[in-house]
Protein backbone atom coordinates (compact mmCIF):
# COMPACT_ATOMS: atom_id res chain seq x y z
CA UNK A 1 0.00 0.00 0.00
CA UNK A 2 1.06 3.62 -0.64
CA UNK A 3 1.65 6.60 2.13
CA UNK A 4 -1.32 8.44 2.99
CA UNK A 5 -2.19 11.29 0.30
CA UNK A 6 -0.39 14.63 0.96
CA UNK A 7 -2.95 17.60 2.18
CA UNK A 8 -1.88 20.87 0.75
CA UNK A 9 -1.27 23.54 3.05
CA UNK A 10 -4.28 25.44 0.51
CA UNK A 11 -6.51 22.28 1.01
CA UNK A 12 -5.52 22.18 4.80
CA UNK A 13 -7.04 25.67 5.07
CA UNK A 14 -10.69 24.72 4.14
CA UNK A 15 -10.63 22.39 7.22
CA UNK A 16 -11.25 26.25 9.00
CA UNK A 17 -14.85 26.03 7.07
CA UNK A 18 -15.21 24.03 10.06
CA UNK A 19 -14.67 26.54 12.54
CA UNK A 20 -16.72 28.92 10.86
CA UNK A 21 -19.67 26.84 10.98
CA UNK A 22 -19.05 26.51 15.00
CA UNK A 23 -18.67 30.21 14.42
CA UNK A 24 -21.97 30.64 13.18
CA UNK A 25 -24.01 28.67 15.36
CA UNK A 26 -22.12 30.36 18.17
CA UNK A 27 -23.25 33.42 16.91
CA UNK A 28 -26.98 32.74 15.71
CA UNK A 29 -27.73 31.32 19.46
CA UNK A 30 -25.73 33.57 21.44
CA UNK A 31 -23.26 31.34 23.10
CA UNK A 32 -20.90 33.38 23.11
CA UNK A 33 -18.00 30.84 21.96
CA UNK A 34 -16.22 32.65 19.28
CA UNK A 35 -13.33 33.94 21.19
CA UNK A 36 -12.57 30.29 22.52
CA UNK A 37 -13.14 28.61 19.24
CA UNK A 38 -10.54 31.46 17.92
CA UNK A 39 -8.11 30.63 20.61
CA UNK A 40 -8.81 27.23 20.36
CA UNK A 41 -8.20 27.14 16.51
CA UNK A 42 -5.08 29.09 16.79
CA UNK A 43 -3.35 27.41 19.72
CA UNK A 44 -4.49 23.79 18.12
CA UNK A 45 -3.31 24.85 14.99
CA UNK A 46 0.46 26.06 16.61
CA UNK A 47 0.71 23.77 19.11
CA UNK A 48 0.23 20.38 16.74
CA UNK A 49 2.91 22.39 14.44
CA UNK A 50 5.22 23.27 16.97
CA UNK A 51 5.32 19.45 17.75
CA UNK A 52 5.00 18.10 14.48
CA UNK A 53 8.60 20.08 14.02
CA UNK A 54 9.85 18.94 17.20
CA UNK A 55 8.90 15.61 16.56
CA UNK A 56 10.64 15.52 13.24
CA UNK A 57 13.51 16.73 14.60
CA UNK A 58 13.79 14.34 17.61
CA UNK A 59 12.84 11.34 15.32
CA UNK A 60 15.70 12.33 13.29
CA UNK A 61 18.34 12.93 16.16
CA UNK A 62 17.82 9.24 17.87
CA UNK A 63 18.61 11.17 21.22
CA UNK A 64 17.71 9.33 24.17
CA UNK A 65 17.99 12.82 26.32
CA UNK A 66 16.09 14.19 24.30
CA UNK A 67 12.88 11.37 24.63
CA UNK A 68 13.17 12.11 28.08
CA UNK A 69 13.03 15.81 27.79
CA UNK A 70 9.86 15.36 26.30
CA UNK A 71 8.45 12.22 28.65
CA UNK A 72 9.06 15.32 31.10
CA UNK A 73 7.48 17.93 29.38
CA UNK A 74 3.94 15.92 28.74
CA UNK A 75 3.80 14.15 31.91
CA UNK A 76 4.11 17.65 33.99
CA UNK A 77 1.51 18.85 31.30
CA UNK A 78 -0.78 16.15 32.16
CA UNK A 79 -0.04 17.16 36.12
CA UNK A 80 -1.03 20.53 35.33
CA UNK A 81 -4.10 19.41 33.07
CA UNK A 82 -5.55 17.09 35.59
CA UNK A 83 -4.86 19.85 38.69
CA UNK A 84 -7.29 22.38 36.31
CA UNK A 85 -9.76 19.68 36.24
CA UNK A 86 -9.95 18.46 39.60
CA UNK A 87 -12.25 20.59 42.44
CA UNK A 88 -9.14 22.70 44.50
CA UNK A 89 -8.88 20.63 47.64
CA UNK A 90 -6.96 21.06 51.13
CA UNK A 91 -5.25 17.84 50.07
CA UNK A 92 -2.07 18.45 48.08
CA UNK A 93 -2.07 16.47 45.14
CA UNK A 94 0.24 17.19 42.31
CA UNK A 95 3.37 15.62 42.58
CA UNK A 96 2.08 12.32 43.57
CA UNK A 97 -0.22 12.82 40.33
CA UNK A 98 2.99 13.27 38.33
CA UNK A 99 4.96 10.84 40.19
CA UNK A 100 1.88 8.41 38.92
CA UNK A 101 2.00 9.70 35.38
CA UNK A 102 5.61 9.63 35.02
CA UNK A 103 5.35 6.07 36.33
CA UNK A 104 2.63 4.82 34.33
CA UNK A 105 4.17 6.73 31.25
CA UNK A 106 7.69 4.89 31.61
CA UNK A 107 6.28 1.09 32.89
CA UNK A 108 3.66 0.67 30.25
CA UNK A 109 5.51 2.23 27.33
CA UNK A 110 8.68 0.23 27.91
CA UNK A 111 6.52 -3.20 28.11
CA UNK A 112 5.05 -2.24 25.00
CA UNK A 113 8.37 -0.85 23.06
CA UNK A 114 11.00 -3.31 24.16
CA UNK A 115 8.92 -6.20 25.02
CA UNK A 116 6.01 -6.36 22.45
CA UNK A 117 7.01 -3.88 19.29
CA UNK A 118 10.59 -4.96 20.23
CA UNK A 119 11.51 -1.85 18.84
CA UNK A 120 15.40 -1.58 18.88
CA UNK A 121 16.09 0.55 20.95
CA UNK A 122 13.30 0.39 23.36
CA UNK A 123 13.11 4.32 23.47
CA UNK A 124 13.18 4.59 19.67
CA UNK A 125 10.84 8.66 19.51
CA UNK A 126 8.76 7.45 16.40
CA UNK A 127 7.22 4.53 18.74
CA UNK A 128 7.96 5.61 22.67
CA UNK A 129 6.58 9.30 22.76
CA UNK A 130 3.18 8.65 20.60
CA UNK A 131 2.36 5.13 22.49
CA UNK A 132 3.63 6.85 25.58
CA UNK A 133 1.07 10.19 25.09
CA UNK A 134 -1.59 8.07 24.45
CA UNK A 135 -0.88 6.66 27.87
CA UNK A 136 -0.50 9.93 29.55
CA UNK A 137 -3.47 11.32 28.04
CA UNK A 138 -5.58 8.37 28.29
CA UNK A 139 -4.29 8.41 32.10
CA UNK A 140 -5.03 12.13 32.86
CA UNK A 141 -8.45 11.45 32.46
CA UNK A 142 -8.40 8.42 34.46
CA UNK A 143 -6.49 10.26 37.33
CA UNK A 144 -9.05 13.48 36.85
CA UNK A 145 -12.27 10.92 37.14
CA UNK A 146 -10.75 9.12 39.94
CA UNK A 147 -9.16 12.17 42.20
CA UNK A 148 -12.47 13.67 41.90
CA UNK A 149 -14.50 10.52 43.02
CA UNK A 150 -11.83 10.05 45.87
CA UNK A 151 -12.71 13.58 47.26
CA UNK A 152 -16.24 13.79 46.49
CA UNK A 153 -16.95 10.76 48.32
CA UNK A 154 -14.72 11.59 51.33
CA UNK A 155 -16.69 14.92 51.53
CA UNK A 156 -20.64 12.72 51.22
CA UNK A 157 -19.73 9.79 53.33
CA UNK A 158 -18.06 11.62 55.65
CA UNK A 159 -19.86 10.23 58.50
CA UNK A 160 -19.33 6.83 57.35
CA UNK A 161 -15.51 7.14 57.24
CA UNK A 162 -15.73 9.13 60.85
CA UNK A 163 -18.07 6.16 62.06
CA UNK A 164 -15.53 3.59 61.46
CA UNK A 165 -12.49 5.44 62.40
CA UNK A 166 -13.96 5.53 65.89
CA UNK A 167 -14.46 1.80 66.69
CA UNK A 168 -10.33 1.76 65.84
CA UNK A 169 -10.37 1.55 61.99
CA UNK A 170 -7.15 3.00 60.51
CA UNK A 171 -7.33 5.54 57.60
CA UNK A 172 -6.68 2.93 54.82
CA UNK A 173 -9.83 0.50 56.77
CA UNK A 174 -12.14 3.31 57.08
CA UNK A 175 -11.92 3.95 53.39
CA UNK A 176 -11.24 1.09 51.66
CA UNK A 177 -14.90 1.10 50.01
CA UNK A 178 -14.55 5.30 48.45
CA UNK A 179 -10.63 3.58 47.40
CA UNK A 180 -12.50 1.03 45.74
CA UNK A 181 -15.02 3.08 44.31
CA UNK A 182 -12.59 5.78 42.95
CA UNK A 183 -10.48 3.45 41.29
CA UNK A 184 -13.12 1.12 39.41
CA UNK A 185 -14.77 4.89 38.51
CA UNK A 186 -11.28 5.37 36.44
CA UNK A 187 -10.46 2.06 35.18
CA UNK A 188 -14.54 2.00 33.65
CA UNK A 189 -13.72 4.07 30.81
CA UNK A 190 -10.96 2.40 29.15
CA UNK A 191 -12.91 -0.56 30.14
CA UNK A 192 -15.76 0.57 28.14
CA UNK A 193 -13.73 1.22 25.27
CA UNK A 194 -12.87 -2.02 24.65
CA UNK A 195 -16.16 -3.35 24.64
CA UNK A 196 -17.03 -0.30 21.97
CA UNK A 197 -13.77 -1.08 19.72
CA UNK A 198 -14.19 -1.83 15.95
CA UNK A 199 -18.44 -2.09 16.38
CA UNK A 200 -18.81 1.72 17.21
CA UNK A 201 -15.19 3.06 16.11
CA UNK A 202 -12.33 2.64 13.99
CA UNK A 203 -10.30 3.80 17.19
CA UNK A 204 -7.55 6.55 16.93
CA UNK A 205 -4.40 4.48 16.00
CA UNK A 206 -5.94 2.41 13.71
CA UNK A 207 -7.46 4.61 11.87
CA UNK A 208 -4.01 6.79 11.48
CA UNK A 209 -2.54 3.64 10.69
CA UNK A 210 -5.07 2.92 7.78
CA UNK A 211 -4.78 6.77 6.72
CA UNK A 212 -1.10 6.37 6.57
CA UNK A 213 -1.44 3.19 3.86
CA UNK A 214 -0.95 0.07 6.54
CA UNK A 215 -2.60 -3.24 6.35
CA UNK A 216 -5.82 -3.22 8.61
CA UNK A 217 -4.49 -6.53 9.49
CA UNK A 218 -1.58 -4.82 10.69
CA UNK A 219 -3.55 -1.87 11.98
CA UNK A 220 -5.50 -4.41 14.16
CA UNK A 221 -2.35 -5.89 16.24
CA UNK A 222 -1.44 -2.21 17.06
CA UNK A 223 -4.69 -0.68 18.20
CA UNK A 224 -5.61 -4.42 20.21
CA UNK A 225 -1.81 -3.69 21.79
CA UNK A 226 -3.14 0.11 22.76
CA UNK A 227 -6.53 -1.07 24.13
CA UNK A 228 -4.94 -3.56 26.52
CA UNK A 229 -2.14 -1.17 27.16
CA UNK A 230 -4.52 1.30 27.64
CA UNK A 231 -6.58 -0.26 30.06
CA UNK A 232 -3.42 -1.01 32.41
CA UNK A 233 -2.40 2.39 32.23
CA UNK A 234 -5.28 3.55 34.04
CA UNK A 235 -5.51 0.75 36.38
CA UNK A 236 -1.99 1.51 37.62
CA UNK A 237 -1.74 5.30 37.60
CA UNK A 238 -5.08 5.43 39.64
CA UNK A 239 -4.41 3.01 41.89
CA UNK A 240 -0.82 4.83 42.72
CA UNK A 241 -2.50 8.22 42.95
CA UNK A 242 -4.91 6.65 45.02
CA UNK A 243 -2.83 5.23 47.33
CA UNK A 244 -0.34 8.93 47.64
CA UNK A 245 -3.27 11.16 47.83
CA UNK A 246 -5.96 8.74 49.92
CA UNK A 247 -2.58 8.25 52.48
CA UNK A 248 -3.35 12.59 52.97
CA UNK A 249 -6.34 13.12 53.23
CA UNK A 250 -5.72 11.99 56.84
CA UNK A 251 -4.10 13.99 59.43
CA UNK A 252 -1.15 12.25 61.74
CA UNK A 253 -4.09 11.45 64.51
CA UNK A 254 -5.69 9.29 61.43
CA UNK A 255 -8.18 12.55 61.43
CA UNK A 256 -9.91 13.28 58.10
CA UNK A 257 -8.77 16.53 56.49
CA UNK A 258 -10.88 16.75 53.14
CA UNK B 1 -5.30 12.65 90.50
CA UNK B 2 -4.94 8.33 90.02
CA UNK B 3 -8.32 7.96 88.85
CA UNK B 4 -7.94 10.80 85.66
CA UNK B 5 -9.01 9.35 82.60
CA UNK B 6 -8.89 12.14 80.36
CA UNK B 7 -7.60 15.62 81.45
CA UNK B 8 -7.41 18.43 78.65
CA UNK B 9 -4.78 21.49 79.27
CA UNK B 10 -4.89 24.45 77.92
CA UNK B 11 -6.10 23.14 74.50
CA UNK B 12 -7.30 25.61 71.68
CA UNK B 13 -8.69 24.77 68.61
CA UNK B 14 -10.27 27.43 65.78
CA UNK B 15 -12.11 26.52 62.80
CA UNK B 16 -11.21 28.26 59.36
CA UNK B 17 -14.70 30.24 59.71
CA UNK B 18 -16.25 28.71 63.09
CA UNK B 19 -15.94 28.43 66.74
CA UNK B 20 -13.35 29.04 68.55
CA UNK B 21 -11.61 27.21 71.32
CA UNK B 22 -9.68 28.75 73.70
CA UNK B 23 -7.55 27.66 76.67
CA UNK B 24 -9.68 24.56 77.63
CA UNK B 25 -8.82 22.91 80.96
CA UNK B 26 -10.75 19.84 81.99
CA UNK B 27 -10.34 16.81 83.78
CA UNK B 28 -12.08 13.56 83.72
CA UNK B 29 -12.30 10.76 85.88
CA UNK B 30 -12.91 7.30 86.13
CA UNK B 31 -16.97 7.24 86.14
CA UNK B 32 -17.72 10.67 85.76
CA UNK B 33 -20.73 12.15 83.78
CA UNK B 34 -20.48 15.52 82.42
CA UNK B 35 -22.88 17.18 80.63
CA UNK B 36 -22.08 19.81 78.10
CA UNK B 37 -24.46 22.63 77.36
CA UNK B 38 -23.93 25.88 75.50
CA UNK B 39 -25.54 27.66 72.28
CA UNK B 40 -24.83 26.33 68.94
CA UNK B 41 -21.68 26.90 67.37
CA UNK B 42 -19.83 27.51 70.59
CA UNK B 43 -17.84 24.40 69.87
CA UNK B 44 -19.14 21.84 72.16
CA UNK B 45 -18.69 18.80 69.73
CA UNK B 46 -15.37 19.97 69.21
CA UNK B 47 -14.43 19.43 72.58
CA UNK B 48 -15.53 15.97 71.98
CA UNK B 49 -13.61 16.01 68.62
CA UNK B 50 -10.34 17.30 70.38
CA UNK B 51 -10.76 14.21 72.51
CA UNK B 52 -11.05 11.39 70.31
CA UNK B 53 -8.26 12.86 67.69
CA UNK B 54 -11.23 13.63 65.11
CA UNK B 55 -9.87 17.19 65.24
CA UNK B 56 -6.28 17.73 66.30
CA UNK B 57 -5.48 20.87 68.92
CA UNK B 58 -3.88 24.24 67.60
CA UNK B 59 -2.20 24.73 71.51
CA UNK B 60 -2.28 22.69 74.67
CA UNK B 61 -2.30 18.91 75.08
CA UNK B 62 -5.02 16.36 76.26
CA UNK B 63 -4.35 13.48 78.43
CA UNK B 64 -5.66 9.90 78.57
CA UNK B 65 -4.43 8.06 81.26
CA UNK B 66 -1.65 10.49 81.97
CA UNK B 67 -0.15 10.03 78.29
CA UNK B 68 -0.90 12.62 76.02
CA UNK B 69 -3.20 11.11 73.07
CA UNK B 70 -0.55 11.93 70.43
CA UNK B 71 1.49 9.62 72.04
CA UNK B 72 -0.99 6.91 71.83
CA UNK B 73 -2.01 5.01 68.80
CA UNK B 74 -4.97 6.58 67.23
CA UNK B 75 -6.68 3.16 66.86
CA UNK B 76 -6.09 1.72 70.42
CA UNK B 77 -7.21 5.92 71.24
CA UNK B 78 -10.41 5.57 69.47
CA UNK B 79 -11.32 2.28 71.20
CA UNK B 80 -10.75 3.24 74.37
CA UNK B 81 -12.59 6.70 74.34
CA UNK B 82 -15.54 5.76 71.85
CA UNK B 83 -17.28 8.78 70.38
CA UNK B 84 -20.95 8.71 69.47
CA UNK B 85 -22.08 10.80 66.41
CA UNK B 86 -25.15 12.95 66.25
CA UNK B 87 -26.67 11.12 63.50
CA UNK B 88 -26.31 7.38 63.73
CA UNK B 89 -24.29 5.97 61.55
CA UNK B 90 -24.73 2.67 60.19
CA UNK B 91 -23.24 0.09 57.28
CA UNK B 92 -24.97 -2.23 54.39
CA UNK B 93 -25.97 -5.33 56.30
CA UNK B 94 -27.69 -6.51 59.46
CA UNK B 95 -27.57 -5.45 62.79
CA UNK B 96 -25.65 -8.45 63.34
CA UNK B 97 -23.12 -7.20 60.92
CA UNK B 98 -22.83 -4.13 62.14
CA UNK B 99 -22.33 -4.94 65.65
CA UNK B 100 -19.33 -7.29 64.67
CA UNK B 101 -17.96 -4.26 62.24
CA UNK B 102 -15.21 -3.45 64.61
CA UNK B 103 -14.04 -6.95 64.67
CA UNK B 104 -12.57 -6.55 61.37
CA UNK B 105 -10.13 -3.65 61.94
CA UNK B 106 -7.31 -4.94 62.92
CA UNK B 107 -6.48 -3.36 66.12
CA UNK B 108 -9.70 -5.37 67.39
CA UNK B 109 -8.77 -8.53 65.51
CA UNK B 110 -7.36 -9.62 69.12
CA UNK B 111 -10.50 -8.93 71.09
CA UNK B 112 -13.28 -11.37 71.62
CA UNK B 113 -15.86 -11.52 68.97
CA UNK B 114 -19.35 -11.43 70.54
CA UNK B 115 -21.31 -14.97 69.44
CA UNK B 116 -24.64 -14.79 68.63
CA UNK B 117 -25.71 -15.81 72.66
CA UNK B 118 -24.16 -12.00 73.23
CA UNK B 119 -25.33 -10.43 70.76
CA UNK B 120 -29.22 -11.49 71.93
CA UNK B 121 -28.37 -10.78 75.53
CA UNK B 122 -26.76 -7.34 74.93
CA UNK B 123 -29.45 -6.42 72.44
CA UNK B 124 -31.92 -7.32 75.40
CA UNK B 125 -30.12 -5.38 77.85
CA UNK B 126 -30.81 -1.74 75.62
CA UNK B 127 -34.20 -2.64 75.41
CA UNK B 128 -33.24 -3.29 71.30
CA UNK B 129 -36.10 -6.24 71.11
CA UNK B 130 -34.80 -6.78 67.33
CA UNK B 131 -33.49 -9.88 65.27
CA UNK B 132 -30.02 -9.69 64.63
CA UNK B 133 -30.29 -10.60 60.90
CA UNK B 134 -32.17 -7.92 60.38
CA UNK B 135 -31.46 -5.49 58.26
CA UNK B 136 -30.03 -2.36 60.22
CA UNK B 137 -30.86 0.37 57.69
CA UNK B 138 -34.59 -1.00 58.13
CA UNK B 139 -34.62 0.21 61.78
CA UNK B 140 -36.01 3.42 63.53
CA UNK B 141 -33.41 6.06 63.92
CA UNK B 142 -33.57 5.50 67.66
CA UNK B 143 -33.24 2.04 67.26
CA UNK B 144 -30.11 2.66 65.56
CA UNK B 145 -28.38 5.01 67.69
CA UNK B 146 -28.87 2.60 70.96
CA UNK B 147 -27.23 0.07 67.98
CA UNK B 148 -24.42 2.54 67.51
CA UNK B 149 -23.97 3.03 71.72
CA UNK B 150 -24.05 -0.78 71.80
CA UNK B 151 -21.37 -1.11 68.94
CA UNK B 152 -18.91 0.90 70.77
CA UNK B 153 -19.59 -0.75 74.28
CA UNK B 154 -18.93 -3.94 73.48
CA UNK B 155 -15.36 -2.28 72.71
CA UNK B 156 -15.35 -1.93 76.05
CA UNK B 157 -14.62 2.12 76.18
CA UNK B 158 -12.67 4.13 79.25
CA UNK B 159 -14.78 7.05 77.79
CA UNK B 160 -17.74 7.58 76.13
CA UNK B 161 -17.93 10.79 74.39
CA UNK B 162 -21.90 11.43 73.15
CA UNK B 163 -22.01 14.34 70.56
CA UNK B 164 -26.34 14.97 71.16
CA UNK B 165 -27.25 11.69 71.01
CA UNK B 166 -30.74 12.04 71.39
CA UNK B 167 -31.40 14.90 69.05
CA UNK B 168 -33.34 13.15 66.51
CA UNK B 169 -34.79 10.85 68.61
CA UNK B 170 -38.73 11.15 69.87
CA UNK B 171 -38.93 11.39 73.68
CA UNK B 172 -39.32 7.53 74.34
CA UNK B 173 -36.36 6.42 72.43
CA UNK B 174 -34.50 9.79 74.12
CA UNK B 175 -35.37 8.24 77.49
CA UNK B 176 -33.98 5.16 76.58
CA UNK B 177 -30.80 6.40 75.83
CA UNK B 178 -30.54 8.11 78.16
CA UNK B 179 -31.38 5.40 80.78
CA UNK B 180 -28.52 3.38 78.77
CA UNK B 181 -25.86 5.92 79.05
CA UNK B 182 -26.45 6.39 82.68
CA UNK B 183 -26.42 2.56 83.25
CA UNK B 184 -23.39 1.90 81.36
CA UNK B 185 -21.94 5.27 83.55
CA UNK B 186 -22.90 3.12 86.47
CA UNK B 187 -20.67 0.36 85.67
CA UNK B 188 -17.51 3.08 85.61
CA UNK B 189 -17.19 4.39 82.12
CA UNK B 190 -16.86 7.90 81.98
CA UNK B 191 -19.47 9.61 80.09
CA UNK B 192 -19.21 13.24 77.95
CA UNK B 193 -22.44 14.03 76.80
CA UNK B 194 -23.23 16.95 74.58
CA UNK B 195 -27.06 17.80 75.24
CA UNK B 196 -29.72 20.98 74.14
CA UNK B 197 -32.30 19.28 75.49
CA UNK B 198 -32.86 19.60 79.40
CA UNK B 199 -31.69 16.44 80.24
CA UNK B 200 -30.97 16.08 84.22
CA UNK B 201 -28.90 12.70 84.71
CA UNK B 202 -30.49 10.76 87.70
CA UNK B 203 -27.01 9.62 88.47
CA UNK B 204 -23.93 12.16 89.92
CA UNK B 205 -23.00 14.46 87.12
CA UNK B 206 -21.16 17.77 86.58
CA UNK B 207 -21.93 20.42 83.99
CA UNK B 208 -20.08 22.90 82.36
CA UNK B 209 -21.44 25.21 79.44
CA UNK B 210 -19.26 25.88 76.36
CA UNK B 211 -19.41 29.65 75.45
CA UNK B 212 -17.13 31.96 73.84
CA UNK B 213 -14.83 29.56 73.02
CA UNK B 214 -14.26 28.85 76.99
CA UNK B 215 -15.99 26.58 79.34
CA UNK B 216 -17.56 27.22 82.46
CA UNK B 217 -18.52 24.89 85.37
CA UNK B 218 -21.97 25.51 86.54
CA UNK B 219 -22.43 22.12 89.10
CA UNK B 220 -20.45 19.81 90.78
Amino acid sequence: MNGAIEISTGNLAIGLIFIVIAGIMSVIHGLKLEKDLTIGTIRSIAQLTAMGYLLKIIFSMESAVFVIILFAVMTFFAAEIIKGRVKKQNVPYFLPTLFSVQITFFLITYIVTALIVEAKPWWTPQYFIPIGGMIAGNSMSALAISLDRLFSDFKAKRALVEMKLCLGASPAEASSEIFKDALKAGMIPSINGMMGAGLVSIPGMMTGQILAGSDPTEAVKYQIVVMLMLVASTAIASFIVLKLVGGRCFGKGGNLLV
Amino acid sequence: MTNMVLEFKRAAFKWPDGPELKNINLKVGKGDFILITGPSGSGKSTLLRLASRLEEPSAGIILFNGIPITEINPEMLRRKVAFIQQTPTVTDGSVKDNLLLPYSFAVNRKSQVPDDKDIRENLKKLRLDINPDKDASSLSVGQRQRLCILRSLLLKPAVLLMDEPTSALDPESRLLVEKMSEEVNLEGTAILMVSHSEYRPSVPYRKITVKDGRITEERQ
